[in-house]
């Protein structure tokens, strides 16, 4: 046994220098960074039965800003970056509307060509129900004319492509090759600060974990992984100490062959939600499970992916449930509305560019969500209380064209204020078409996008209580083409209508449902926008567009205005 | 490896499958929200009953759904009340018995009661009435309830102010029974208006009968506040005689106090775990003047001073049932 362990860890020491040495010399000083100019032209028109003598229906605001990072590599085995943030609002001549904040640093590197590690500022995720920043409410099928005003909060917040969460603190990761039974072992862990203690009631307050990873062979993963929220013990006179541990084990398999190609997935994990030192609170334990498989024909282009969940309605994870949007926010733009200036209620409109109700930090609790929107994934993949198959299908061509359907039939693993549970179902079409040159005779690039979901929400009722019966509707159009070289014109269109009723949870401060609330909505929301975008290269561009937006609500005071919007925005990466 | 896989797949679908949990999570939105109906009268199961041989009584109804419930029982000729409040869609013995016992005071007589029922957010009231034939008796040590008159054995010292009476009176205005203890008069030149010694021997023995273990001991007395007097201070002493020579000595023996200035008008029950008295001088802790053990066996004496600041005027204060009681205070 003790010569066969000496064996493996000999390997490891002479491979893991392989792995991570074949790389050529950096400079020792390099920029990075964007910069970005971007203007809004608001007007708001009301139709109201009296006049609006009270708001102010033209809005102007914009800013110019520079991110600039400097890399500094001084030797082959450490990086050290820091970025700062200069900004000035439109019209903050003279110092005023100047900021100055740094907005990323971090030290990262190598030690003894083993363990990378990064100090400071960290991307980083695990698995889905673990450690996930998910995608916001209709960012994944927007139009790309509205996707530019996402890209915009998403960039100043760190919410990344890769659904990684920003955090700061430390992380380091390390590996084991093999020769025999299995390829590879992979070691991650991290450690960040979620919140900072006030020295007198709240404690400092730390997010942990990591996992390990086990290269089978090309044909199969396996995978730990442990996440928690920890208050640190001592940092405040309050001795309620939160703790929210996650763990989970995956697997993923491979097959394929000259005409098929097939991946296997599986998740299961549980969660311990705690109160330390409180009496009252309770002690939730949940647990999950999912399990995917996909097939794909390779010379056509045709998939088909299935997928079961279970997701406990006591599965807490932080790290995965904690949403980007704060729905309990309200708009800065024309926030109140009306003679008696009642609080405008929040429209995808503000969703696309309100960066104020953008939230960058882990939430202990479930955060408030819209069930307008979204009923049916408030959370992601993990959101609690879910359980069910979700049925998807594509068509993917070398010519540029995408089209995928989804089917997915959920419901309740607990009923709520009722044993009965809520069934959800979600269909949605995607069709993409992109290229980069339509024909020989007419080399110019062109993309067409169109998108249709349809939620439905549905529980029996009883001679004592309402049924539920809610249903959204999303659709979407995007156009893109270019007129001239690299001037392109872009087109877009996005509706939401919801109509229906449900009771929401009142959760206290433990996330216990204390009580309901009847939530009737009835209304639509329709986004038009047009424009014209210079492309100077593939990592700039101008854009000016023109966006209608009407909103029409049966049950808010508001009952319908629309805003006329014109932006503008120049963007530069580098 | 790919079997463990597959069978890892199976098992969770199998062990999962789409099953809904049988509890549902936070409150019945039937309770919330269903519209309300009494399935099953209100009723009472003993009608006349008898507390003084132990006896109780239960209040029955069935409705539609849980419901936060009030039920109030009057006496209709001491004014005594009991409520019991629960959220459940059944009253019964679980939740609805009654032993006689008293939320506000006085306590229950003999005497004929009114009962109601009511709920929150209902507009319903149920009414009925019952007959109390005994009252409840509790267990202790009594130094009295003056149904007897003023007990033999203690003896009073009352200054020669104006309107002084300190009587055992008999207006059907007890806490307890139908006679209390009336503290009242006018002193201008001092704080003591009166005072009463209990000394053991009035119960046939040189200490009180009390336990050893002061922990769980308790020292109780109902004291009544007439409206209109705010001034009057009530103390008690409890004199040890720590070296069981058969004498209290003021000089090197333990003397514990409970002071009660009355501020809730009407009848209030004053309840003191004996492990929890201290020495007073002049209303504040002090040292102990003994062993500053509080040993309730070896009491000897215990005396009640009425008192009130002599530039305030007239003052008066009732007191009724004085009772020791072990694990735990008195529940009238």
């Amino acid at each position: 046994m003790n010569k066969h362990l000496l064996y493996l860890i000999t390997i490891a020491l002479f491979a893991i220098p392989n792995v991570h040495s074949a790389q050529t010399a950096p400079k020792k000083f390099t920029f990075s960074g964007a910069a970005r100019g971007y203007f809004f032209g608001d007007r708001l028109d009301q139709d109201l039965a009296i006049e609006d003598t009270i708001t102010i229906p033209r809005l102007n605001s914009g800013h110019v800003m520079a991110d600039l990072g400097l890399n500094i590599r001084p030797n082959k085995n450490m990086e050290i970056l820091g970025m700062v943030r200069v900004r000035n609002d439109y019209g903050g001549f003279w110092g005023s509307g100047v900021t100055f904040d740094i907005r990323q640093l971090y030290v990262k590197g190598v030690i003894g060509g083993v363990v990378r590690y990064q100090l400071g500022d960290i991307n980083y995720r695990l698995t889905r129900y673990t450690f996930w920043n998910n995608d916001q409410e209709f960012l994944q099928n927007t139009p790309t004319i509205f996707k530019q005003q996402f890209d915009v909060v998403n960039y100043d917040h760190f919410h990344n492509l890769d659904n990684s969460w920003r955090q700061q603190g430390g992380a380091a990761e390390w590996g084991l090759v093999f020769n025999k039974f299995i390829e590879e072992l992979e070691f991650h862990t991290f450690a960040t600060r979620v919140r900072a203690s006030n020295n007198s009631s709240i404690n400092d307050r730390i997010f942990t974990g990591g996992n390990v990873q086990i290269m089978q062979s090309k044909f199969l993963k396996l995978g730990w992984n442990y996440v928690n929220l920890i208050d640190v013990e001592g940092t405040s006179r309050n001795n309620t100490l939160f703790r929210n541990p996650v763990s989970s084990f995956s697997a993923k398999g491979n097959w394929d062959n000259a005409t098929w190609d097939a991946t296997a997935e599986a998740e299961v994990g549980t969660s311990r939600t705690r109160f330390l030192n409180d009496e009252e609170a309770p002690e939730n334990n949940g647990s999950f499970s999912e399990v995917r498989a996909l097939f794909k024909h390779k010379k056509s282009g045709l998939f088909a992916r299935g997928t079961y969940k279970r997701v406990d309605s006591d599965f807490r994870s932080p790290g995965a449930q904690t949403k980007r949007l704060n729905f309990a926010g309200v708009p800065t733009a024309f926030q109140r509305t009306g003679n008696d200036q009642s609080l405008r209620p929040l429209t995808m409109l503000d969703l696309m560019r309100e960066s104020s109700m953008y939230n960058m930090q882990l939430q202990p609790y479930l955060m408030t969500f819209l069930p307008k929107y979204d009923n049916i994934t408030p959370f992601g993949d993990a959101t609690p209380n879910r359980q069910g198959v979700i049925v998807e299908a594509g068509w993917k061509t070398e010519k540029g064209l995408s089209v995928e359907v989804m089917h997915a039939n959920l419901q309740e693993t607990r009923g709520e204020g009722t044993p009965e549970a809520r069934k959800f179902t979600r269909n949605q079409v995607n069709v993409k078409w992109m290229r980069d040159e339509i024909s020989k005779a007419l080399p110019r690039r062109a993309a067409l996008e169109l998108s249709l979901r349809q939620d439905q929400t549905n529980r029996a009722g009883t001679e004592f209580y309402r049924g539920v019966e809610l249903t959204t509707t999303v659709a979407s159009l995007g156009l893109e083409f270019e007129l001239y070289e690299k001037l392109d014109f872009i087109a877009g269109w996005q509706f939401i209508e919801y109509d229906g009723f449900d009771y929401t949870a009142v959760r206290n401060n433990y996330a216990e449902i204390f009580n309901f609330s009847e939530y009737n909505v009835k209304g639509k929301e329709n986004m038009k926008a047009a424009g014209l975008r210079y492309r100077f290269s593939e990592k700039s561009f101008l854009s000016a567009q023109v966006n209608m937006f009407d909103f029409d609500d049966a049950d808010v005071n508001t009952a319908h205005y629309a805003v006329r919007q014109f932006m503008m925005l120049y963007q530069i990466n580098f | 490896m790919k079997k463990g896989v597959a069978m890892l797949l199976i098992t969770a679908l199998t062990i999962q499958g789409c099953k809904v949990d049988e509890e549902f999570e936070g409150p019945s939105l039937t309770d919330l929200y269903g519209s309300f109906a009494i399935l099953e009268d209100f009723d009472i199961t003993d009608r006349s009953v008898n507390f003084s041989e132990n006896e109780s009584t239960t209040f029955t109804a069935t409705f539609n759904k849980n419901v936060s419930w009030k039920l109030e029982i009057k006496g209709l000729s001491s004014g005594a009340v009991k409520e019991i409040t629960g959220f459940s869609s059944q009253l019964d013995a679980t939740n609805a018995l009654w032993n006689g016992t008293t939320t506000v005071l006085p306590m229950f007589r003999p005497e004929e009661c009114a009962v109601e029922l009511t709920f929150t957010n209902e507009a319903d009231t149920l009414r009925d009435t019952l007959n109390v034939t005994g009252g409840r008796v509790n267990t202790g040590f009594l130094l009295s309830d003056f149904e007897t008159g003023f007990p033999s054995g203690w003896n009073t010292f009352v200054q020669s102010g104006a309107n002084m009476t300190f009587i055992v009176q008999n207006n059907n205005g007890a806490a307890q029974g139908a006679r209390y203890y009336d503290m009242g008069g006018t002193v201008g030149w001092d704080w003591l208006k009166g005072l009463i010694n209990i000394p053991a021997t009035a119960y046939g023995s040189d200490h009180f009968e009390l336990p050893s273990n002061p922990n769980g001991l308790f020292f109780n007395v109902m004291i009544y506040k007439p409206e209109e007097i705010n001034n009057a201070l009530v103390l008690f002493q409890f004199k040890e005689d720590d070296n069981l020579d058969g004498t209290y000595n003021t000089a090197n023996e333990d003397l514990f106090a409970v002071e009660v200035a009355p501020s809730v008008n009407g009848w209030s029950l004053i309840s003191v775990n004996y492990a929890d008295m201290v020495t007073l001088v002049n209303g504040q802790p002090a040292a102990p003047i003994g062993n500053g053990i509080r040993e309730p066996h070896k009491l000897k004496e215990v005396s009640v001073l009425f008192l009130a600041n002599p530039t305030s005027g007239y003052s008066q204060s009732y007191m009724d049932y004085l009772i020791f009681t072990q694990n735990g205070p008195l529940i009238p």
